[in-house]
């Protein structure tokens, strides 16, 4: 191509532009600019706001409460990437091959929880953890594992695992689709090479497979941290933080504060604190895995 | 003849092993709808078993008693007016970004990214804050514009990349002609865009129905709320009753699950394009 249109004049470019320009400043710039201006007042809503400079920041440093629940955020990440992408990636390799039965129905049928509502994944597994008519219990009675029953989202030891499996649960879809487009594209010359100097199965999935989906993986794992730094949803119908706040994370913490307590000056500086966390571990994350963009 | 035997096992367990995952996740959607149509008793008797004869009044209770009709109304308009305004702005944006260069494009541009990767639930106490002072809580209109502005930049992102895969001859000839711009968009570029736009106003409606955070803070009367926060009400009523329950997580998410096996192709292909983009 290479060849481009006469440039309109500027006023008539930015003139269609500016709708979208403006809903974005009135919805993410001028509450970005807002917050930070709040987060220096203790301030609960009301007329009475008291300046008090940098207070909130380093209360928030100190807030075990608000580092409880980023841990939490971690523990679900971590967790998210061996659980999500290794799944995935599994079935993406098992899905690649002709033999494989039924491949369309599985690709349609593992996508779809991708597409229901966060809420109600939560919902659907608060009845799968249900003490008396759950699944999951009735499952470990059938197998005589009764023993293994436990109060799967009041036990604050392992209600965090017990939250992240949903999550885990929901988004294999997407990470598994993505995987398959990135397996096709390898060129099969490469394996038909790799299959004369024989390579088998296994072999060649490790030494060309994933290799040659590292960008994808990249990617992938961006997507990951992304995702569950900003995890709210599911999490506020299954456990709403709880017990204690032993299943809070971050965008939970900031929602009790601001809308519990209606402390909205450090509700803020919670939100710019978790602002900052997240984009600084996705930027960290694309440093650590090679800088190349992301638009290859 | 042995190794014959063991990759005719590994592929049967390879099999088996994409069977199971597939059970497991459409085996709880599966629960929740057969389970949906029996009554309280029966479900209690056994909770796996299929329903032995089927009780709609758990549709008619979650639609009529549970207000589910009036929370599904209230999406379908807050979705339907944002999803408009998505693919205009989406649309006009995106042309605009990949059609000329001109200054201050990468800051919009970038300016858009940032959206798709911003936290948005960093957003939800400022924007309270703001709505609150404009006193725009608790209209059904201004919930829109969130709902507008985090469904735009993979519209944009996806308008953007089909661009550059049209030729520019055609809009050259139609200025040529001296067609104005609103009607070179609209009358050519727009109706060559339909297979893309088409997978943009799927994918942004999903992302709209489902969304929870904004419509939680942003409403407050219960006459406005959307599916999904009204369904967190429904819930809290009838927690004892769990066929009655599913009925109403049923009735939340039939809409989408319709579109989702009607158009999972396309769906799915504009999620990933989307997802790999951010």
């Amino acid at each position: 191509m290479g060849k481009k249109l006469p440039n309109p004049r500027w006023t008539t470019i930015y003139g269609f532009m500016l709708p979208g320009i403006l809903v974005y400043l009135f919805i993410v710039i001028v509450p970005l600019a807002l917050s930070i201006h709040f987060s220096f007042y203790k301030w609960s809503g009301g007329l009475s706001k008291d300046f008090i400079g940098f207070h909130n920041y380093s209360q928030l440093l100190q807030d075990a409460k608000f580092w409880f629940s980023f841990r939490n955020n971690m523990i679900i990440t971590l967790l998210s990437i061996i659980g999500q992408l290794g799944i995935a990636f599994v079935l993406a390799v098992i899905l690649q091959a002709k033999w494989v039965k039924l491949r369309e129905l599985h690709r349609t049928v593992l996508f779809l929880p991708v597409v229901l509502p966060a809420v109600v994944v939560g919902f659907i597994w608060n009845l799968i953890y249900s003490q008396n008519y759950g699944i999951l219990n009735s499952l470990l009675k059938g197998l005589h594992l009764a023993d293994w029953i436990r109060p799967w989202l009041d036990d604050p030891k392992i209600v965090i695992y017990s939250v992240t499996i949903p999550i885990i649960w929901q988004w294999i879809g997407l990470y598994l689709i993505i995987f398959m487009a990135s397996i096709q594209s390898i060129p099969g010359e490469i394996y038909e090479g790799a299959e004369i100097d024989g390579a088998t199965g296994f072999k060649k999935v490790i030494y060309i497979t994933l290799p040659m989906m590292y960008d994808t993986l990249r990617v992938a794992i961006m997507l990951c941290i992304a995702g569950n730094m900003k995890i709210f949803d599911n999490i506020f119908v299954m456990t709403g933080g709880g017990p204690g706040n032993s299943s809070t994370v971050m965008a939970q913490y900031a929602y009790n504060t601001s809308f519990g307590k209606f402390q909205l000056g450090y509700g803020s500086a919670i939100s710019i604190g978790m602002i900052v966390l997240s984009l600084g571990l996705i930027l960290l994350s694309r440093r650590l895995m090679g800088g190349r963009s992301l638009e290859s | 003849m042995n190794r014959k035997i063991a990759v005719a096992g590994v592929k049967s367990a390879a099999n088996v092993l994409i069977a199971v995952f597939s059970l497991v996740s459409i085996f709880p959607i599966l629960w929740v709808m057969y389970s949906s149509l029996k009554n309280q008793q029966e479900f209690s008797f056994n909770i796996l078993s299929l329903p032995k004869s089927l009780h709609f009044d758990n549709y008619v209770t979650a639609f009529w008693d549970g207000k589910l009709y009036l929370y599904l109304w209230n999406s379908a308009f807050v979705s339907a007016i944002s999803v408009v305004l998505t693919i205009l702005i989406g649309f006009v944006s995106g042309y605009f970004l990949s059609r000329f260069s001109f200054r201050g494009r990468n800051v919009v541009y970038t300016m858009f990214l940032f959206g798709m990767l911003v936290p948005v639930y960093g957003l939800l106490v400022p924007l309270f804050i703001e709505y609150r002072n404009l006193h725009l809580l608790d209209h059904r209109l201004f919930l829109v514009l969130p709902e507008v502005t985090f469904a735009l930049p993979l519209v944009i992102f996806l308008i953007e990349s089909f661009m550059k895969s049209v030729p520019i001859e055609m809009e050259e000839a139609a200025y040529v002609d001296g067609a104005n711009t609103v009607s070179t968009l609209f009358r050519i570029v727009f109706p060559i865009c339909r297979p893309v736009l088409s997978t943009c106003i799927i994918i942004s409606f999903l992302n709209i129905w489902n969304e929870f955070p904004f419509a939680l803070i942003l409403i407050n009367s219960q006459e406005l709320k959307t599916i999904p926060v009204g369904l967190t009400n429904f819930v809290g009523q009838y927690t004892i009753n769990y066929p009655q329950l599913m009925a109403g997580i049923n009735v939340s998410i039939l809409p989408v699950i319709i579109v989702y096996l009607c158009l999972s192709k396309r769906i799915i292909q504009g999620m990933v394009a989307g997802a790999v983009k951010g």
